[in-house]
């Protein structure tokens, strides 16, 4: 609740912000892209270094075109669910088993805390020796830091369940099943989707670290091709792609997740 | 009647940093079937933890606790625990939240249903049914969980603090629900408060602890009829409240 300060401090100019608030997203491209254009324009760098919205926007439509938007969409999007897919459903498994065990609890933790440094692109490597430069590794390696952190994530979800509803539910007679299913992981959900929510950022990081070494296809191949071109503009298209892709997936899960855990709203 | 819960010797310690700290010495209590027991006392007096023991939440260090002459091996439904937070479950609306405690009896559904729906009537909460709690008052939240234990029907009843976060109205109009219902039901009370006269408007005996180490050092009958106003408390136990008052005090201060 915010107090009688907060109230003041705010009512000063809380009828522009008001008046603002739902075109907040266009304004702060439209701001950004003022900012990219004037520099651009300004010549300080060369354009085909920096390049301005305009030649990104045409890059973007030649990709389009020519159909490699949409297939490198398809192949990198595939994999990323593929990929998370496979983690997420092992990582809450695994979670749900090991946060209500003790034993468990005191071993994973230093080991979890030497494995989650690790970035996705360092295992690319090993990735490609244990499964080849084809789709195995890529599932492997989104699949690997999906699973860690959706993992560690329930897993603290269950550590932590609020001693007083297991209370509750042993005094009202619960067996322990119907306490697991219908009072533990519930109490859970919440740190579960927050997990959830960190895995889908993750399969998209990891996605493009195998992407960028030993694929022939997925936005991270169409982003290494146009290094090779030098082609600046390119690879802006590709980044703003992965940026809306990222934004839009994050969005989905978050509107998701929302309506699992609807008690968790203030 | 059943609903007798003896207290033989009980003593609870806590191991912490600093050794074992005794959070109860030895104590003999004998709640009678149907009896409204208070427990009062300022915090770290034990209070709490014989209501918890009791509960089956934590096992005596030494002595035992005898429900109609079995001894408690750990929660269990014929114990039914009202706790200050309400710890009701928030995934679930009101009605779940009653129906959580009938799903060990494997009653037919419509039957399931409706016998919520009567526990819910019973707290003036009919209409509430559909709602979650957090879209509930902090007393009809606590009314929700009075409704949840008593569709299990349990022979005792422990409160821990259960109006401690309600504002005082809340709380006279939730003192006459609790009476009306065990009126109604007659199980045994366990009642845990710091408040004197809450302690005075609601029991038939008031146990006042100490702390360091929680003991019970005074012990009244009150046996006025109920309802009783606070406002004439002076003539119905004449000199009683000074008197816990007065007890509480040297505990209050050395904190």
């Amino acid at each position: 609740m915010p107090g009688p300060a907060a109230v003041f401090a705010g009512s000063r100019d809380s009828w522009v912000a008001r008046a603002l608030e739902p075109l907040t997203p266009l304004l702060s491209f439209a701001m950004v892209l003022a900012v990219w254009s004037l520099v651009c324009l300004s010549g300080i760098v060369s354009d085909s270094v920096f390049p301005p919205p305009w030649q990104a926007w045409e890059a973007a439509v030649e990709l389009y075109q020519t159909g490699v938007l949409a297939s490198d969409f398809a192949a990198s999007i595939s994999r990323a669910a593929i990929g998370f897919a496979i983690g997420a459903t092992l990582g809450i498994a695994t979670g749900l088993l090991t946060g209500r065990t003790a034993l468990f609890s005191l071993l994973l933790n230093p080991f979890l805390r030497v494995m989650r440094p690790i970035p996705a692109i360092a295992l690319v490597p090993v990735a490609i020796v244990w499964f080849g430069i084809g789709e195995g590794s890529k599932y492997f390696l989104i699949s690997y830091t999906v699973f860690l952190t959706v993992w560690f994530n329930t897993h603290h979800g269950m550590e932590y369940v609020p001693d007083i509803y297991i209370r509750a539910s042993r005094c009202l007679g619960a067996p322990r099943w119907r306490e697991f299913c219908t009072v533990t992981i519930p109490a859970a959900a919440p740190h579960i989707l927050g997990g959830i929510r960190l895995g889908v950022a993750l399969a998209l990081l990891s996605l493009v670290a195998a992407e960028l070494s030993g694929a022939t296809s997925g936005i991270g191949y169409r982003l290494q091709e146009a290094r090779q071109y030098i082609r600046t503009d390119r690879m802006f298209a590709l980044l703003i792609e992965l940026g809306l892709l990222g934004a839009g997936l994050d969005w989905i899960v978050n509107q998701i997740g929302r309506r699992i855990v609807h008690w968790e709203q203030a | 009647m059943s609903g007798r819960v003896e207290i033989q010797d009980l003593s609870i310690s806590f191991h912490g940093r600093g050794g074992a700290t005794q959070a109860l010495a030895p104590t003999n209590l004998t709640l009678e079937p149907g009896t409204f027991t208070a427990l009062i006392g300022p915090s770290g007096c034990g209070k709490s933890t014989i209501l918890n023991a009791v509960a089956g939440f934590i096992a005596p260090t030494a002595g035992k606790i005898l429900i109609d002459g079995k001894r408690i091996g750990g929660p269990n439904p014929g114990v039914g625990v009202i706790f200050q937070q309400y710890a009701l479950f928030p995934w679930l609306t009101a009605l779940s939240n009653v129906k959580f405690a009938l799903k060990r009896l494997s009653l037919p559904k419509g039957e399931m249903e409706s016998r919520a729906m009567d526990c819910l009537a019973e707290v003036g909460l009919a209409d509430a049914g559909g709602k979650y709690p957090g879209q509930l008052s902090g007393g009809m939240k606590q009314r929700v969980a009075i409704a949840r234990t008593l569709a299990g029907e349990p022979g005792v009843l422990l409160m821990d603090e259960p109006f401690g976060a309600l504002d005082a109205q809340t709380r006279l109009s939730m003192h006459e629900l609790l009476l009306r219902i065990w009126d109604r039901r007659k199980a045994t009370i366990l009642f845990v408060t710091h408040d004197v006269d809450e302690a005075l408007a609601l029991a038939d005996i008031v146990h006042v602890m100490a702390s360091a180490p929680g003991r019970v050092i005074a012990t009244h009958v009150l046996d006025a009829p109920r309802p009783r106003a606070a406002s004439k408390f002076d003539t119905t136990f004449p000199g009683l409240r000074e008197s816990i008052l007065g007890l509480l005090r040297p505990a209050v201060s050395t904190q």
